[in-house]
């Protein structure tokens, strides 16, 4: 038998996705097909979907091997270890009274700590920094200022690639917090806050 | 005759000066991130639409399609000189287009590509021109059930064609359906799949998947393999063809233009699936089929062609039945109905100047394409030589500022983040994002389509096959999976593809 | 999808309250883009008016204003937006009988917005009867042909903007006085119906008058019955229900509301400048053009009639045993 990892892990994906819709379905109302209620439609298409995944998972053992890289025990750990410490940083800063709890917060908080665990690792940097500076954008954006935000930012991102000098990264950061002040603010007005509120 | 009338009274609309400027806009904007790799015509329109509120509504799109169909030009430039696809739809014009550049053949490469493009988007123009109102006609006659099947065979077309796997593809389409239905129902009002967060009661953002799956997760793949951002192989050379690859690039572009019409037709289809289209076709067809792999210029006028006239045709659909046929499309749909435009059959009678001018205009649109893309090819070369590593923050930047705006809510923001590293893992595993778009994007239609098909039907599902039109659309689209499914033909595509890699 | 897009009008305006404080607003108001949310599809009564609405006050006021439709679950996807958004009179909501007075009723506890607390009420722009058509060739010129078909064994088949709306109390209603359920088809507003129905695939539609009025004159579709208690000076050649022996009539309107808190100064102002614009001798031509009556109520007395609205619908809703379902 040669098993398609990439086959075997996508029919995962596709299958678990719809069990868990099927199941948050149940709470809708079928209706018949003449009238059909709110679950009618989800549960088609979750349907559908969960064969799919069947289909892709027969497939998969026998049209390999298609293996992934193969990651090294760091790299799987940090995953982890993020997935943890992100969680747990989510939950712990919705318990914190003031700014840090305060709207979407904590799941800001909870996504930049989580993906900047791994990217301790040097092969989950693309992925991971890139992420934690999307993260990091939005969770400063509104109290420190778009300039701020995008300094930070494109900072933290720099990071992802080895090729990047100090001064270009500073030069980097003048010439899109210039550009963005002209078109965003001064060309199309959009209402952000541009420097930090006290 | 009619048509000469009414083509007239388009490009008198859009030869009208402030229509005229924002042609070149879109066209320009379009050119520059169509040659940039890793930000496309959906994150850009869905930036720039706000810019066209204050315009009239005939103004608004004809800057959003001169974005679209410029960027299908501005890809091939990337695609022959650096072999990155600057677009999805370019994809494909890799595979020749960057072997004639490594044999010095660049400039006639970019020639082809442009004049190709050219010469489609004329036809195609004429196309919409001519079969839009005659549409129109029949779009009237369809009925719930139509629409549904229509939908569905978009659908199944652009999973059959999509890369990869045919049984994958139609999962992602339908998990694309499933997450359309994330939001209110509008039927009843009932809250689904929300979980309670007020955010999501209208709905995952488009704008959101759209950007984390294409925009993010692109620029971690593409920092992910510096060795794909490879410098510039040589110089552009001469750009002109000699009259043997001038003599076999002819019949390329004519088949690419009609290939992509047909394809541009289909919801579900669009620029990408033409382009793919055309080149398998050329493989099999083209007098220089055993040149494939060394820099065939079949390879690069056929594809090159095709997604450019099926960047027009796709408006078809919008402009005749109100269904977008793609990503793009959709936020065209937002932008008519932001102007109190709803698309549909009725928009040719009701909005004349709208519709006669959008054609006008691309072409006058190409036209001015033609002439941004050869004499100023150098600018554009220019522009690629900006590294990878500014380019990407930059990206970034303009993609997290483009989300917030939404509605001023980090919510869209974190969501993006998801995204992102859902569309990264997806590409991991080989699970094609854009068809899961088209499904998100046509699936809350077709639920609306298949309950009202079932109220006037009473809940007899027969009503699917009785009706001609639904039952012609169905039966295509059961041809075109059992197609896939034959052995020999799926072997064709996927040996096209292995080669691309 | 193209909801997620029509969010891109924010980009137009919208500070959030937190940043600014809020009396000043009250007194630069209006410095940005004013949002009127419309919750139908484009081509309906609620957009039409809104249109010409927003039109007027943005000469008055100086400021773009900027309709954006969000249809949806009987108007309440839209309504309930402009509930939750911040109330510093940049964001309003053309309020109509389904939002405020029908669907609440018909959709129970998944309205999360109460239609008179929620809201500060601007002005009552428009009053019209309803009105229904079908379909020319559907042979259908009377009341009652349209029983007659409904009874006939395929039933009738009866087009309105959605679930909700006034017009579909009125084919609940209607079916009740035939004896014989109708086949209600419910659509995302009434633009999209007013499209089935002219193509034929849908033979009849209950819409309120304004929407309906250029279709009727162009021929693209027959009026056959009039909700309203003596013809309408506009349409003198169209019978009431009442002429044809359905005791039936039906008025729906059509306001201005922003969310509860907006600064009084504010909504005094906009109530100003919507009477003002209603009071122009070209509006009033247009409005009985339309078929329609323009409102004449202070702030207050618009939430009056909200509230007995709502208070009137609830047991009608009841009795008629309407469902979104």
């Amino acid at each position: 038998m040669k098993i398609n990892t990439k086959d075997l892990l996508s029919a995962a994906l596709l299958i678990s996705l719809a069990l868990i819709g099927l199941w948050l379905n149940t709470d809708h109302t079928m209706g018949s097909a003449r009238r059909m209620g709110p679950g009618y439609m989800p549960w088609l298409s979750f349907m559908l979907q969960l064969g799919l995944g069947c289909i892709v998972l027969g497939f998969s053992l026998f049209n390999g091997p298609d293996p992934l890289e193969k990651w090294t025990a760091a790299e799987i750990g940090f995953l982890i270890a993020g997935g943890v410490v992100g969680m747990a940083a989510g939950i712990a800063a919705s318990h914190v009274p003031g700014w840090v709890s305060a709207g979407w917060n904590p799941l800001g908080i909870g996504m930049f700590v989580g993906c900047m665990v791994p990217a301790i690792v040097k092969s989950w940097r693309p992925l991971f920094l890139i992420s934690a500076a999307f993260a990091l954008f939005g969770l400063v954006l509104e109290p420190l200022g778009l300039m701020a935000a995008i300094a930070l930012s494109v900072i933290l991102s720099a990071f992802a690639d080895d090729t990047h000098k100090p001064v270009g990264v500073v030069g980097l950061v003048v010439f899109l917090c210039v550009l963005c002040w002209a078109v965003f603010i001064y060309e199309l007005d959009i209402r952000v806050p541009v420097w930090p509120q006290f | 005759m009619d048509l000469v009338t009414n083509l007239a009274h388009g490009f008198g609309v859009a030869l009208t000066l402030n229509n005229l400027l924002f042609c070149l806009i879109g066209c320009v904007i379009g050119t520059a991130i169509g040659v940039l790799p890793g930000i496309g015509p959906v994150a850009t329109i869905s930036l720039l639409l706000p810019i066209t509120f204050g315009q009239p509504a005939t103004t608004a799109i004809i800057m959003l399609a001169g974005i679209y169909y410029g960027a299908q030009y501005g890809g091939s430039t990337t695609a022959i000189l650096l072999n990155l696809p600057g677009e999805v739809s370019s994809v494909v014009t890799t595979l020749e287009g960057y072997k004639m550049a490594r044999r010095g053949r660049a400039g006639a490469a970019l020639t082809i590509a442009a004049l190709g493009s050219f010469f489609a988007g004329t036809v195609s123009t004429l196309l919409v021109a001519a079969s839009g109102p005659l549409l129109t006609q029949v779009a009237l006659s369809f009925g719930p059930a139509d629409y549904f099947s229509l939908m569905l065979l978009g659908l199944v077309i652009s999973a059959v064609l999509a890369q990869g796997s045919v049984v994958k593809s139609i999962g992602m389409v339908v998990f694309g359906v499933s997450l359309g239905m994330v939001g209110t129902d509008v039927q009843t009002g009932q809250q689904r799949f929300t979980f309670g967060i007020p955010e999501l009661s209208d709905g995952v953002g488009f704008v959101s998947i759209a950007m984390g799956m294409f925009g993010i997760a692109e620029i971690i793949l593409n920092l992910e393999r510096p060795e794909a951002r490879s410098v510039m192989s040589g110089k552009v050379g001469s750009l002109m063809m000699t009259r043997e690859e001038f003599k076999r690039a002819t019949p390329a572009v004519l088949r690419g233009t009609v290939v992509g019409s047909l394809l541009g037709i289909l919801p579900g289809g669009g620029a990408a699936l033409a382009s793919f289209g055309s080149y398998m076709m050329e493989r099999k067809v083209s007098k220089g089929r055993h040149e494939f792999g060394t820099g065939a210029i079949e390879g690069v006028a056929g594809p090159e062609s095709a997604n450019n006239a099926a960047s027009q045709t796709s408006f078809i659909p919008l402009l005749t039945l109100g269904i977008p046929a793609n990503a793009v499309m959709a936020l065209m749909v937002g932008a008519l109905i932001i102007q109190g435009i709803q698309p549909g059959p009725r928009m040719v009678e009701a909005q004349p100047d709208l519709f006669w001018g959008l054609i006008a205009s691309m072409w006058v649109g190409n036209l001015m394409l033609l002439v941004i893309n050869l004499p100023l090819i150098g600018v554009w070369v220019k522009l690629l030589a900006v590294p990878y590593r500014h380019m990407y923050p930059s990206i970034m930047i303009f993609c997290a500022i483009g989300v917030y705006s939404l509605q001023n809510n980090v919510f869209d923001v974190y969501q993006t983040v998801f995204f992102g590293i859902f569309g990264y893992l997806c590409s991991k595993l080989r699970l094609e994002a854009a068809p899961m778009l088209i499904g998100f994007v046509l699936g809350p239609m077709m639920e609306e389509h298949l309950r009202r098909a079932m109220l006037l039907s009473r809940g007899d599902p027969m009503v699917f096959i009785e009706r001609p039109i639904s039952a012609g659309m169905l039966t295509v689209a059961a041809i075109a999976l059992a197609a896939m499914l034959m052995p020999n033909i799926r072997k064709g595509k996927d040996a096209a593809l292995a080669e691309g890699g | 999808m193209s909801w997620a897009l029509r969010r891109r009008i924010l980009l137009a305006g919208m500070i959030p309250a937190s940043l600014t404080a809020r009396a000043a607003i009250a007194q630069a108001w209006p410095a940005q883009p004013i949002r009127l949310v419309v919750p139908f599809a484009p081509g309906g009564t609620t957009d039409l008016v809104a249109r010409l609405v927003a039109a007027g006050l943005q000469d008055r006021l100086g400021v773009s204003v900027i309709v954006e439709n969000r249809a949806g679950a009987g108007a309440t996807v839209g309504t309930d937006i402009v509930a939750r958004s911040t109330p510093d009179g940049y964001t309003l909501v053309m309020s109509n009988i389904a939002s405020h007075a029908i669907s609440p009723s018909v959709y129970g506890g998944r309205v999360r917005y109460d239609a008179v607390t929620d809201f500060s009420h601007i002005a009552l722009v428009i009053t019209n009867p309803t009105v229904w058509v079908a379909n020319p060739r559907s042979g259908i010129r009377t009341l009652q042909d349209a029983a007659a078909r409904a009874k006939g064994p395929s039933g009738l088949d009866v087009a309105t903007s959605g679930a909700g709306s006034s017009n579909h109390l009125m084919v609940v209603r209607m079916g009740q006085l035939i004896g014989k359920e109708l086949n209600h088809i419910p659509f995302r507003g009434a633009g999209p119906a007013m499209q089935a129905v002219i193509a034929g695939q849908v033979p009849m539609m209950s819409d309120s008058l304004p929407s309906a009025a250029s279709h009727i004159r162009q021929g693209s579709v027959t009026a056959v019955a009039m909700a309203s208690a003596q013809r309408h000076p506009a349409f003198p050649d169209v019978p009431t229900f009442r002429e044809q022996g359905f005791d039936l009539a039906s008025d729906s309107w059509f306001g201005l509301s922003a969310p509860a808190g907006t600064p009084a100064p504010i909504v005094q102002r906009i109530h100003r400048e919507t009477m003002a614009f209603l009071a122009v001798p070209e509006t009033r031509a247009r409005f009985s053009e339309l078929g329609g009556t323009p409102g004449d109520l202070t702030p207050e007395g618009y939430a009056d009639f909200v509230r007995r609205e709502v208070a009137a619908w609830a047991p009608l809703v009841q009795a008629s045993g309407a469902t979104p379902d």
